[in-house]
């Protein structure tokens, strides 16, 4: 039995559904409307002006106005069924998403009035008002995060518009992902883990790159000789091709600083830019997980398989709470989170020093390691002396942090969040990554 | 942001049962938002012309007392402050904040005038007195009722976003017998009075409210 709510007066009652279609029983408690009103005053103002100025057309005049009060004693629901639900409770930034509502009663004869009441950082992409039993509101959501949809008022008129009954209902909340970033071509190490993958590795295996020719030993298979070679040589030749290997990916987002206009501020670069490249290595086979430096320390997921992994780091990056706090430390992660010979990817401002230097320190145990640099603006400034020269001393500080990090081979690449992520990459993605150590 | 109204011309049927909400069900909304912009203007400027011609048929001839004028102007005004709110019908009332510039202060407090005050009422009220400063012209006056009926019906439509063909069929009947009733107050009105005095005109009154007071009951609900 769905629970009942009762309502109060001239408040609207709030119900709260969950995300999937739900069926909610309002008791409707009706009170005249404005039409009526106003046919009241219209009846009032004619009968009284007759009576006092003895004209019996003022009385006529009163005429329309009291025959459609008296009409309105029409049977009207006392309770209703109200249905709402959401075609998708996940939806990426600027994806579109629809609000389904319905209202259902047992008897009389009414009409339906949707109002929606947009939440927070939600643009309709419908009319917000719509009249009918049932109705369908679209919305957007330009920038990611968890999201009040937010609430939907129902006006009930009776068949003669003279009375009305109000509920307000509220939407659930919907997560909206960060759009990810296109990316279609992949970082592959030099040396690869010994897991079976879609990465040619150097040594030689079972895959189906080609990669030369040698002298048939026994215990070869018979279907790998190469008879053109064999003719030429006179000896048994076969061909010999390279591994397929997988590799562990861990990507690094920087949720320190969140820099720049919204929509496009160094925490929205890094999180699409982070879900772009998951979904390039986990659509390549490759083992991925996130480490993201936050507020109060690090969080992170463990590197795994599957599509499913996408939207598990995508919700460990939505965790993220943007900020900076002075005694946080970013202290050695465990094996699970960082798992030796794993390629890191690093979105970050590089504004915080801890996470440069959590940088370093990774670069120095010998993780191979890519940041991708995610700030596009400068701190404003005015046309004064003092200012242009902060402005310059911070730019020199940048330069030096990139320096420092580029003289212990950590390639660094600059993305502005519009042009696809393969553009920067594309030094790294067309050969394997050497990793030195 | 963009506040758009529409209405679909019929409502889509209740689901029978509670059935669940089927994802490809006929439903209202879901419109683009650039084509409910003429759909909403019509009805405001029907409800403003409608207005405005019960005011200048009211106002016709004129009447030079300064009773006459103030209640004009009244009636303007208001006419004008309806209009205003329904215009401005769709525009959400911006949450509270804190510090807000002179202009958006002035802007919330000009809404909340809009929205609070009976406009419509206003006008009805003063239009009805100045009907009355005018001498008896039963036709004219029944013509005025018509009026109003209309500029109310139309307000409200606007406010409710009812559709109009579908409300005004479902009351024709008794539109239809209000103008009836304006036909035989205009016509009780141009009846000879049996004697002179003030007795015989009250009578008259009372039994022209006494024939709406019956139409009004014996209507069916």
């Amino acid at each position: 039995m769905p629970p009942v709510i009762q309502n109060g007066g001239g408040r609207l009652p709030q119900v709260s559904l969950p995300a999937d279609d739900v069926a909610s029983v309002v008791d409707v408690r009706w009170r005249p409307s404005r039409h009526a009103q106003r046919l009241l005053t219209l009846a009032v103002a004619g009968l009284l002006a007759a009576l006092l100025t003895r004209r019996p057309e003022l009385a006529g005049l009163a005429g329309p106005a009291v025959l459609l009060l008296g009409a309105g004693r029409a049977a009207r629901p006392s309770r209703l069924e109200v249905r709402t639900g959401l075609t998708a409770t996940r939806l990426y930034e600027g994806e579109l998403g629809a609000a389904d509502v319905a209202v259902t009663a047992d008897d009389g004869d009414w009409d339906a009035r949707w109002t929606l009441q947009p939440g927070r950082g939600v643009e309709p992409a419908s009319v917000t008002a719509v009249s009918g039993a049932a109705a369908r509101f679209t919305f957007t959501m330009p920038r990611w995060g968890r999201r009040q949809v937010g609430s939907v008022s129902l006006v009930l008129h009776d068949r003669w518009q003279l009375a009305e009954g109000r509920v307000s209902v509220t939407l659930p909340s919907v997560d909206c992902y960060p759009h990810p970033a296109m990316q279609r071509t992949r970082v592959v190490l030099s040396r690869l883990p010994n897991r079976l993958g879609e990465h040619s590795a150097r040594a030689a295996g079972e895959g189906t790159e080609f990669t030369g020719v040698r002298e048939y030993v026994p215990g070869d298979r018979q279907r790998a000789i190469n008879w053109p070679a064999t003719t030429r040589r006179g000896r048994l030749q076969v061909n010999t091709f390279a591994a397929e290997r997988s590799q562990d990916v861990v990507l690094l987002v920087d949720a320190t600083s969140d820099v720049g206009p919204p929509g496009s501020s160094a925490l929205d670069l890094g999180l699409r830019g982070a879900a772009g490249a998951a979904q390039a290595h986990l659509n390549a086979r490759d083992r991925v997980g996130v480490i993201t430096y936050q507020w109060g320390g690090a969080r992170w997921l463990a590197p795994s398989l599957g599509r499913r992994q996408v939207y598990k780091i995508i919700d460990a990056m939505l965790a993220a709470d943007a900020g900076w706090a002075r005694g946080a430390v970013f202290s050695r992660l465990p094996r699970a989170a960082l798992p030796p010979g794993a390629l890191v990817v690093a979105f970050s401002p590089l504004l915080d020093q801890r996470f440069v230097e959590a940088l370093r320190d990774m670069r120095e145990r010998g993780f191979p390691l890519i940041v991708v640099d995610v700030l596009n603006v400068e701190p404003p400034s005015r046309y004064t002396f003092a200012d242009v020269m902060a402005r310059r001393i911070w730019r020199m500080e940048q330069q030096a942090i990139r320096f420092s990090l580029r003289e212990l081979g950590v390639p660094i690449v600059q993305w502005d969040g519009v042009a696809p992520l393969d553009l920067p990459l594309a030094p790294y993605t067309r050969r394997p990554l050497v990793v030195r150590r | 942001m963009t506040a758009v109204s529409g209405s679909s011309p019929e409502a889509t049927p209740p689901a029978a049962g509670g059935a669940p909400l089927a994802r490809g069900a006929p439903l209202a909304g879901g419109a683009p938002l650039a084509g409910g912009a003429v759909a909403a203007a019509a009805p405001r400027l029907a409800a403003l012309l409608l207005g405005g011609a019960c005011v200048a048929w009211t106002a016709t001839p004129p009447r030079h007392s300064g009773l006459a004028g103030i209640l004009l102007v009244v009636s303007i005004v208001a006419l004008t402050a309806g209009a205003l709110r329904l215009a401005l019908l769709e525009v959400p009332q911006p949450e509270d904040g804190y510090f807000l510039p002179a202009p958006v202060r002035a802007w919330l407090v000009f809404l909340a005038v809009l929205r609070l005050l009976p406009w419509e009422e206003i006008v009805v009220v003063a239009l009805v007195w100045l009907e009355v400063l005018h001498p008896s012209r039963p036709w004219h006056t029944a013509a005025l009722g018509a009026g109003l009926v209309a500029y109310l019906l139309a307000t409200h439509i606007v406010e409710s976003g009812a559709a109009p063909g579908r409300l005004l069929r479902r009351q024709a009947k008794v539109l239809l017998a209000g103008a009836c009733l304006l036909a035989l107050g205009a016509g009780f009105a141009m009846l000879p009075a049996a004697g002179a005095g003030a007795g015989s005109a009250l009578l008259r009154v009372l039994a022209a409210a006494a024939v709406v007071a019956a139409a009004a009951l014996v209507l069916p609900a």
